[in-house]
């Protein structure tokens, strides 16, 4: 009794959020929904894409409004009109699409948002982000002030889109999704800064989908589900299981059933028939910089060659090699023994790791988006024109084919979930057969039952015969997927052993270090 | 059920799919229809307002401007409707060529310089071509214009596409080169044999387009309805069907849409923008022909009153689409051919028009603003 009494002292409720409800148009986003978050804690929103997490925080940062309901910061009554009326109570948010100005230094983002302090005098931005900067130290980050915003890794984007949110003085910050476009190591740093915050008395909201970071981070978590409450509870109280059974069944379900959260398993493939042989592979970066270094691959048919390894090392351009986007600048790329051309020998399918940036164009209809390829394919022409009814049934197989889930398949692309949206991206790499395949974070964002069906088509083009290439930041999906695997760090490959190799030493490889120099400790 | 390699089994189309297609037709024809009707309403009533602030009596005023456009008073139907068409003529093809380059995500400022030079380069071609066959002239006067907006639009897109140099900036920069080049040629080579002024001679008869209605049909007085319209009409539906029904209108809308996801599809980005460019230049071009051999006759440095900048609002109340731009364009021909009338019959001066078209057109853009603001909040 007393020390529950303490508890409520110490963290009184800082984020009060009451019978929200939202419409975007016809579709109700956010049903009567409630939210409640102590000082100082870690507070996990969870659920699945689309059940109203990233629309409920959006509320709370001043980015929508809602229909209906009352927030209450530190006990007082709130009307939270615009992102900076949210910053006046100290609620900041790190988005999961930085905000920050790819053009920009490090510099000039961080002192952005922060107001003018004399009209006439010499405006430094260094000087402005001194404060900040001085704050990223602290945490252990030593950002750069001079280097331009694009051309870091995103990892260390969203390290500048945190400092910058912590400079504007937040006791709360909202997380969307901060781990999406992290690797292993990035992931366990973040966390350590979550803590830190919270050791300073900085209530942290982390708006996730991954169930063993809520375990490893929260304090409590509440859950949604289509817009819903399903539950809140304190994370030491729960388990990996029950929080899935909430997350896809909602809380009136027979609790026998077993969620499955990565059923999908590898079948052992023939790897002595190479299709795919490269040695000595170089490619340049956007920069003119050795991004990939004389890097030998080997892939055979059907078999799924997973590479791991923290964002940035060079797999964006050994996927966009692969793809036939860039060009490699020596070694040699054989496929079946003649020179490789990526599109015609061998067919290939490319799933980016950018959809809205790489793999559509969300302005379009769903139907244009999925027939990027197909109009440019003989058959689908009549001379200069298309051939509309063709395309037009193509294009509807594909949405009913691949369980796109849409009222209407000529609204633009943008109308979907995030998990609809990379189900055309995958579709449009899948359908046509290709004997390979390069996937580039497949799933990076999207929530299980996605997850899960991108694993499977995956999978089920590997069974086929297709040849692919899993590039992922997530070491899980390398491990559940890949037949082989190796590790790519600062534009070098090593290979790993799915079997045999332990936790240390991917953690070695993924650090940049060689099993040889790292075996001596 | 499995896709067989590279030749996709498709499914027959569902009714509900069939409805979702339509119920799509339907409301692009709605979303097209529905500006067409509010903005002229709207600038009518614009107009109405601009009249009483300058202190002229709109139920006065605007009743002569109706008569020169669709005829009434002491103008004839035909007549007035003839002059609305001719006005609207150059302003279908420059604004096709703003739609074509919006397409592909360009915004090109330029139809004013591609115009201009495709006159100079028809006027260039009769003069040295006296001695053909107007037969053959006619066809190398078109088609060389054509050529030479195309060429004044690529150099925009090849700067663009190789320098990176934004052809908002490149294209009005151009226009000045033109216009000058044109200056330089009606003060010089291609000046008329008296020397009186800066323009060029009168093209002979043989070189002018026909005029389309019989002096009978009109009250005895001769229209200036010429065979350069129907070109200006055909090339509507020509266009239309190029960006909605072929592969190329496909990569322009793609490219205009998101060139990383073209890029990265295998598309050449590249030469679509090239290709954009040059179509919406030759558009422009083949309008400057057809007002010198259809209503002008001769090249001088007053030969364009804007045509080519005109193309903007023009495409914009059009909703960026052909069909859109052809009756926006005659829209404006008859504001223009009205207001001509109105300042010859009551002395009301003509540019009080280009101040309706000028706030329109800031109205319409902060509406598309203000619109793909809201539907971008909608698609959280």
């Amino acid at each position: 009794m007393n020390s529950s009494l303490l508890h409520f002292s110490n963290n009184p409720i800082a984020i009060s959020m009451k019978g929200i409800t939202k419409h975007y148009g016809s579709t109700l986003a956010l049903n009567n929904v409630n939210f409640e978050c102590m000082g100082g804690e870690i507070h996990a929103l969870l659920g699945e894409n689309g059940a109203g997490k990233s629309t409920l925080m959006h509320i709370l940062a001043g980015l929508s409004r809602p229909d209906t309901g009352e927030i209450s910061v530190n006990g007082s009554v709130v009307n939270l009109k615009s992102p900076r009326e949210a910053r006046e109570y100290s609620i900041a948010m790190v988005h999961q699409h930085f905000t920050l100005v790819p053009a920009f230094t490090v510099a000039e983002n961080l002192a952005l948002d922060l107001p003018f302090k004399g009209r006439f005098s010499r405006y430094s931005s260094r000087n402005e982000a001194s404060t900040a900067l001085a704050k990223a130290a602290e945490l252990g980050w030593h950002l750069d002030p001079n280097a331009i915003t694009s051309s870091l890794p995103v990892g260390l984007q969203q390290r500048v889109e945190i400092v910058k949110a912590l400079s504007s003085n937040a006791s709360t910050l909202i997380f969307d999704e901060p781990t999406a476009v992290l690797s292993v190591d990035e992931v366990a740093d973040l966390f350590r800064v979550l803590r830190t915050l919270k050791s300073n008395g900085t209530t942290v909201i982390l708006i996730a989908h991954k169930l063993a970071e809520i375990m490893a981070v929260a304090d409590r978590v509440t859950i949604l589900r289509k817009g819903n409450n399903v539950a809140e509870t304190e994370v030491s109280k729960t388990d990996v299981h029950q929080l899935a059974r909430w997350m896809v069944y909602g809380s009136d379900v027979d609790t026998d059933e077993e969620v499955k959260i990565s059923a999908v398993k590898s079948s052992s493939t023939d790897t002595a028939n190479t299709v795919l042989s490269g040695t000595g592979i170089t490619v340049s970066g956007d920069r003119g910089e050795v991004a990939v270094n004389s890097v030998d691959i080997s892939i055979a048919k059907g078999e799924i060659f997973g590479i791991g390894g923290v964002d940035g090392n060079g797999q964006l351009e050994l996927a966009e090699c692969l793809a036939g986007i860039r060009e490699y600048s020596a070694g040699s790329l054989l496929w079946n023994g003649s020179e490789f051309a990526a599109g015609k020998n061998p067919s290939t399918g490319y799933i980016p790791q950018d959809r809205r940036r790489d793999g559509l164009a969300v302005n379009l209809s769903i139907v244009d988006n999925l027939l990027l390829d197909a109009v440019r394919d003989k058959t689908f022409q009549n001379g200069p024109f298309l051939r509309k009814k063709k395309l037009n049934s193509l294009a509807y197989t594909l949405v009913q084919e691949y369980d796109i889930r849409t009222s209407n398949p000529w609204l633009p692309a943008s109308s979907l979930s995030g998990g609809n949206q990379q189900k055309i991206v995958v579709a449009r790499a899948l359908y046509r057969n290709p004997d390979l395949i390069v996937a580039m974070n497949p799933t990076r964002g999207l929530d299980i039952h996605a997850t899960e069906y991108v694993h499977s088509r995956l999978l089920e083009a590997r069974s086929r015969g297709a040849s692919i290439v899993l590039f992922s930041t997530d070491i899980d999906e390398i491990k559940l997927l890949a037949d082989r695997a190796a590790i790519i760090s600062h534009g070098s490959l090593t290979n790993y052993d799915l079997v045999k190799s332990s936790d240390e030493e991917l953690g070695m490889l993924l650090g940049g270090m060689g099993l040889e120099s790292g075996s001596g400790k | 059920m499995k896709l067989a390699a590279d030749s996709p089994a498709t499914l027959p189309l569902t009714p509900e799919a069939k409805a979702a297609e339509k119920y799509n037709i339907v409301k692009n024809i709605v979303r097209g229809i529905v500006p067409l009707i509010t903005y002229p309403l709207f600038s009518i009533l614009l107009m109405a307002i601009t009249l009483l602030i300058f202190r002229f009596n709109p139920l006065k005023v605007m009743p002569v401007i109706w008569d020169g456009a669709f005829g009434g008073g002491d103008i004839g139907h035909i007549n007035a409707i003839s002059e609305t068409i001719v006005k609207a003529t150059p302003l279908i093809l420059t604004g096709l060529s703003i739609v074509v380059a919006w397409r592909a995500g360009l915004f090109s400022i330029g139809g004013e310089g591609q115009l201009l030079m495709g006159a100079l380069t028809a006027t260039a071609i009769s003069h040295l071509l006296k001695w053909m066959s107007s037969s053959l002239v006619i066809p190398l006067m078109i088609v060389g214009a054509t050529a030479a907006g195309a060429l004044w639009g690529g150099i925009a897109g090849w700067l663009r596409i190789h320098r990176n140099v934004q052809e908002v900036i490149s294209t009005i920069m151009l226009n000045y080169v033109a216009l000058y080049l044109v200056g330089v040629a009606v003060e010089g080579p291609l000046q008329e044999a008296s020397k009186n002024g800066p323009y060029s001679s009168l093209l002979p008869n043989s070189l002018l387009f026909a005029h389309l209605l019989p002096i009978s049909m009109t009250n005895g007085i001769q229209t200036r309805l010429h065979g350069g319209v129907l070109i200006a009409v055909l090339a509507v539906p020509i266009i239309a069907l190029y960006l909605n029904f072929t592969r190329q209108g496909f990569a322009l809308k793609l490219v205009g849409s998101n060139i990383r996801a073209a890029n990265v599809a295998h598309y050449n980005v590249d030469a679509i923008r090239m290709r954009a460019m040059l179509l919406s230049g030759g558009l422009c071009g083949l309008a400057g022909v057809v007002q010198l051999m259809g209503v002008s006759s001769r090249l001088s440095l007053e030969f364009s009153p804007g045509w080519g900048y005109n193309a903007i609002p023009v495409a914009l109340m059009g909703g960026l689409t052909p069909l859109g731009t052809l009756l926006s364009a005659l829209f404006f021909g008859a504001l223009n051919a009205g207001s001509s009338n109105a300042e010859r019959m009551i002395n009301t001066p003509s540019v009080i028009i280009n101040v309706v078209q000028a706030v329109a057109v800031m109205l319409i853009v902060s509406l598309r603003a203000w619109k793909r603001r809201a539907s971008e909040g909608n698609a959280e």
